[in-house]
């Protein structure tokens, strides 16, 4: 969506800032260039992301708590942050995404740049500081800074690109809710091949919600960064007419490193040292049907992918006999969803979704644990008003394996956001 | 037999790195360009477009393979006014060719070379619906104007391989003469001088002999037409019909009953009697109002390839002005 037009924002604002100049000299102004006109072309586009929605679900602690408690996923959190941490989920009713405030534009002959700054009701965050090369030869480009990893195809989607409106399980059990985003560098490769072969490698330095990441109290001595590790490629096969395709594939490792507070008693008292690893792969068919305003386009996508965390005991306080020993945790997940333009400027759309198909911990007391999968399904319809503004409801019905048994849980969504001011286009 | 081989492949080798042996590529976005540039570039160039001409250039996504098509262009060639924003830079930054990135040789923006209509004035507002700020981009379908795209199209083919600056200004000067032929016929032509005769008929004045879309369309000159969207205004213009309005209330916003009730109303107090769109968009807003007016509904491409009879861009004009001329 908002995949058009990132012009308005420099007119507008021109014809504000212009016009006192102007009064002043009226006669002459109208056939005076601009003096301005060439300045304001190098002003960056300036665009803001506004997205509300209103949220209820009927689940018995709160579908944060639900989700933290995912059998399997549920030993996943980053050191410090206790036992009790729930995920990051939605409160029922009002809901206020953050502020999407980009910036983007070309830095000279050699480079352009990206910053979005995400603003909460309480504090900001620098969602993507980026710059990238734009004249290197061989298909080459270099990215750093701060970005999304180019991996799989929903990561480095911004949530307002999102054809539902919230991440599929998996991104969120594995990578937390802003999937792989961090501080690194990024080589990638397009291949002179007659269909589109891209290639990648990333370095991050390893600062996730759910991974990589340590915020250690001595016990432990922090890993030094880069941590983490990124591969990828991407295949998109010449279709004729107005099919399009993609599948991709990714490895990831990095080193990982977690603390707990194993009885409760609000100490930590075990640490584990080690590293995660996850692959998967990923494939997008897109339509674009002949008729206008998106009816009759079809987008079909899914991923998938599996993780394993392979961790050794370093130090525990309870029970100093097993340190040494190693914790292996084997999880996975996927989803499929579809959308279909049903009406001008109308969509319906589908998904469907399982994690913990392998779902596997072998505890350092030598036990192993099986846990079963958990599963959602998900239907939403939107309407797109404009290239700039969207509605959107949506349902959830999922199943969740938790240490507690299995809980069902209905949630709802009703979406509404705007994009604001000069928005680049959007990838495939 | 070893020798001759080696013979052969020396020989295919010196002519490989010989100036001028290896066509140039050329992307084109639109099919109507591309055809007004293998017009003028012949056989020296491989050409392609991004669009096929079926659908609308502003809904299409920046697909894998147009990526790969740009990466190995020498030209890359647009319409311009934002028509492609939808997926242009994504496709230009993804192919990493520094050769057609906006600002170089390699990139042609054609809205610089024509002349532009519906430039907005005074402040603009998104509430307004999809309006271009540079001026309205469906100005191919002005004959005048792709006469225009094409001379620019030669003179940067010109600049790109100059060896065959020659062979572009003839090919240039043969597409020219046909397009001038099918605009005013043979024998106008005998009697005056092509310029000439693009000014006096934008004057509106007699030309003898007249023959061609100028004289199938002068019946209708003066004559209030309404369009879908606000893609028909250089070609009504070219020709000296009135627009008087479109089904669309705001371009990109689809058609409301209230608008079209309003509408209903502007073409019977004008005595509107033809609606003309393109094949993308849903006939339902022009039988609802044909229904109401009986005016007759025109579906015709807007670009080439959009219908199978238009071949090329003058087929496709052909094909605009025997659909407009029937009675």
């Amino acid at each position: 969506m908002f995949s058009k037009r990132y012009w308005l924002g420099l007119p507008l604002a021109a014809a504000l800032f212009v016009a006192p100049a102007r009064a002043q000299t009226a006669d002459s102004a109208a056939e005076t260039p601009d003096p301005f006109l060439n300045l304001k072309a190098f002003n960056p586009d300036v665009s803001a992301i506004v997205d509300m929605f209103y949220y209820d679900e009927n689940s018995d602690e709160g579908m944060g708590h639900v989700a933290g408690e995912i059998a399997g996923f549920g030993h996943a959190h980053a050191a410090g942050e206790g036992e009790e941490h729930h995920h990051h989920a939605a409160d029922k009713g009002f809901n206020l995404r953050h502020l999407e405030l980009q910036f983007s534009g070309t830095v000279d002959p050699y480079f352009k740049a990206t910053a979005i700054a995400a603003i909460d009701l309480d504090d900001a965050e620098m969602e993507v500081a980026e710059i990238e090369t734009t004249g290197l030869p061989f298909g080459l480009k270099v990215k750093g800074g701060k970005f999304f990893s180019d991996f799989g195809y929903l990561n480095a989607q911004h949530s307002h690109e999102w054809d539902f409106v919230d991440q599929p399980l998996i991104y969120q059990l594995a990578l937390g809710s802003h999937g792989l985003n961090d501080k690194g560098v990024q080589v990638s490769w397009l291949a002179p091949t007659p269909f589109y072969l891209l290639a990648g490698v990333e370095a991050f330095q390893g600062d996730n919600e759910q991974a990589f990441a340590y915020h250690g109290d001595g016990e432990l001595p922090e890993d030094d960064g880069p941590r983490v590790g990124v591969g990828w490629l991407k295949i998109g096969p010449n279709l004729p007419g107005n099919h399009g395709l993609q599948f991709g594939a990714f490895a990831a490792t990095g080193t990982h490193q977690e603390e707990h507070d194993g009885d409760g008693d609000g100490t930590t008292d075990h640490w584990l040292d080690g590293d995660t690893s996850f692959w998967g792969a990923d494939a997008v068919y897109k339509y674009n049907s002949p008729q206008s305003y998106g009816q009759g386009d079809f987008a079909l996508q899914a991923e998938y992918f599996s993780r394993k965390k392979d961790l050794d005991l370093v130090a525990h306080d309870l029970a100093p006999h097993l340190v040494g020993n190693s914790r292996i945790d084997e999880q996975d997940g996927y989803y499929v969803q579809a959308t279909y333009g049903f009406l001008p400027r109308w969509r319906a759309g589908l998904r469907w979704e399982q994690v913990g198909l392998t779902n596997e911990s072998e505890l350092p007391s030598g036990e192993t644990e099986d846990f079963g999968s958990s599963d959602r399904a998900s239907a939403m319809i939107d309407f797109t008003p404009s290239h700039f503004s969207r509605l959107r409801l949506q349902a959830n019905q999922g199943s969740y394996e938790t240490a507690e048994g299995t809980e069902d849980v209905t949630e709802v969504y009703v979406q509404w956001m705007v994009s604001l001011g000069a928005h680049g286009a959007h990838n495939f | 037999m070893g020798k001759r081989l080696m013979g052969a492949l020396t020989l295919a080798l010196a002519f490989a790195a010989g100036a001028g042996a290896t066509p140039l590529n050329i992307v084109a976005t639109t099919s109507d360009i591309a055809d007004l540039a293998k017009a003028v570039a012949g056989e020296h160039a491989v050409v392609s477009s991004i669009c096929t001409g079926t659908e609308d250039p502003h809904y299409l996504t920046a697909k894998p393979g147009f990526i790969a098509r740009a990466r190995t262009a020498d030209l890359w060639i647009a319409v311009g006014l934002e028509l492609e924003s939808a997926w242009e830079l994504p496709v230009l930054n993804g192919s990493r060719n520094r050769h057609v990135q906006p600002g170089t040789d390699g990139y042609l923006d054609l809205s610089k070379s024509v002349e532009l209509l519906d430039v907005p004035q005074g402040p603009l507002s998104r509430a307004m619906g999809d309006v271009h700020p540079g001026g309205n981009p469906h100005y191919w379908l002005d004959p005048l104007n792709g006469r225009r795209m094409a001379e620019a199209i030669a003179e940067r083919l010109a600049r790109l391989r100059p060896d065959l600056a020659g062979e572009f200004y003839a090919n240039l000067a043969q597409f020219r003469n046909a397009l001038d032929e099918r605009m005013f016929g043979a024998k106008a032509l005998q009697g005056a001088k092509a310029e000439t005769l693009w000014k006096r008929h934008a004057r509106g004045e007699e030309i003898p002999n007249l023959g061609g879309w100028a004289a199938q369309l002068a019946p209708r000159r003066g004559q209030g037409l309404v369009t879908y969207h606000k893609s028909w205004i250089y070609f009504a213009n070219r020709f000296g019909l009135r627009v008087v309005g479109e089904l669309e209330p705001q371009p990109g916003i689809p058609p409301t009953a209230a608008h079209l009730a309003k509408l209903v109303a502007t073409m019977k107090a004008e005595q509107v009697d033809l609606i003309l769109q393109e094949p993308f968009y849903s006939t339902k807003a022009a039988e609802r109002v044909s229904a109401a007016t009986g005016a007759r509904v025109v579906v015709a491409a807007n670009s080439v390839g959009g219908r199978p009879e238009a071949t090329d861009y003058l087929a496709l004009l052909d094909r605009i002005v025997a659909e407009l001329s029937k009675e």
